[in-house]
């Protein structure tokens, strides 16, 4: 592909915020890939990712709310955001919709995420023309 | 275009594997070429007789074999992790492939995914 | 900026076992990417890194880690894009 070829890109995140420091790589390679052009189709959490979409992350004052500031680019950008059913379940990340079929005491996944299974990234395998994962640097 | 899917993480103590594996089967369930690679660690997972329900987990090992019925294209193993790990064809589970990890073998598959 | 074939993407210390088995797959041919704990790799004595070697400049300059003398392009966040987009292949170790 030549420099000037725009792509579409979906992006993984399964590495947790504050468990490591793929939320805030996948960022920043979020916006630029948005200001030299391309398309993000979508970002998918997976795995220890989902922790990304928890409305009740509140780290202290002076720490940047990775949670927040992921909210704020998908919501500003009109992108889709995903976290994965299965590793969401699993983690306490919930909607309302698996709170009353589980029937527990709260849900707590943040607007605009919402729970999708495997399909959405196999999707992006199959047509996007990248798909980018950013991983617990352990 | 076929997926690779890389288990390097040993079986039990995170859900990495495990989540690597619902992966390639998901791809397999869509019609979606995938092989799966065991590299490092990840080999342990391709030992016979594993009795995970000792440590109130769910062994894979019939989700393994049943991999090529669900559309999984070939379960390959890297032959240093195997030699590293003392596993052979006597106590490995029966399909798999020792093969190296390598620069030609990624040439092969067009995505390479490895959970980590 | 040269053109490579497969972009491998390290975020991994260079003793963390997917740091190895990056560079059993990689060539001559090859981008290395180091970002997060992977550019420790820069200021580590052992490390031998093979393909052709990158190193993103907000996680060398939180480090501390300089690469004066080494055979490293240090990169920012739309390099690292436009990488992605002219490899042939992108592996995320």
């Amino acid at each position: 592909m030549s420099p000037q070829t725009l792509c579409s890109f979906t992006l993984v995140i399964t590495g947790a915020p504050y468990s490591s420091q793929a939320p805030q790589t996948a960022l920043a390679f979020a916006r630029a890939a948005l200001a030299n052009g391309h398309r993000i189709d979508r970002v998918f959490l997976y795995g220890d990712g989902v922790h990304l979409a928890s409305a009740l992350t509140s780290p202290p004052s002076d720490e940047v709310n990775w949670s927040q500031a992921w909210q704020d680019f998908l919501g500003s950008h009109d992108i889709a955001g995903f976290a994965c059913i299965a590793s969401a379940l699993r983690r306490g990340i919930v909607d309302q919709s698996e709170q009353q079929r589980y029937e527990l005491p709260a849900n707590n996944l943040a607007t605009p995420f919402t729970i999708a299974g495997l399909g959405e990234w196999v999707d992006s395998v199959a047509h996007s023309d990248r798909v980018i994962y950013f991983h617990n640097g352990g | 275009m076929e997926t690779l899917v890389i288990i390097s993480h040993a079986p039990y103590c995170d859900w990495t594997g495990r989540e690597s594996l619902d992966m390639a089967f998901s791809l397999a369930a869509f019609d979606q070429p995938v092989t799966l690679l065991f590299t490092g660690e990840g080999v342990n997972w391709l030992r016979k007789a594993q009795q995970a329900d000792a440590v109130q987990q769910k062994s894979v090992e019939k989700n393994l074999s049943a991999a090529p019925i669900f559309g999984v294209s070939a379960l390959m193993a890297d032959h240093k992790a195997c030699e590293r790990y003392g596993l052979n064809k006597e106590n490995m589970m029966p399909g798999v492939t020792v093969t190296a990890l390598s620069a030609d073998l990624i040439e092969r598959y067009a995505h390479v995914v490895n959970l980590s | 900026m040269t053109t490579i074939h497969t972009l491998h993407i390290v975020n991994k210390r260079p003793d963390h076992p997917a740091f190895g088995a990056c560079l059993s797959s990689i060539t001559d041919q090859d981008g290395l990417l180091l970002t997060e704990s992977g550019v420790l790799a820069l200021a580590d004595r052992e490390a031998v890194l093979k393909g052709t070697i990158y190193a993103l400049a907000p996680d060398l300059q939180a480090r501390a880690i300089t690469v004066d003398g080494l055979d490293v392009q240090t990169i920012d966040f739309d390099t690292m894009v436009a990488l992605t987009t002219e490899a042939t292949r992108v592996i995320c170790w």
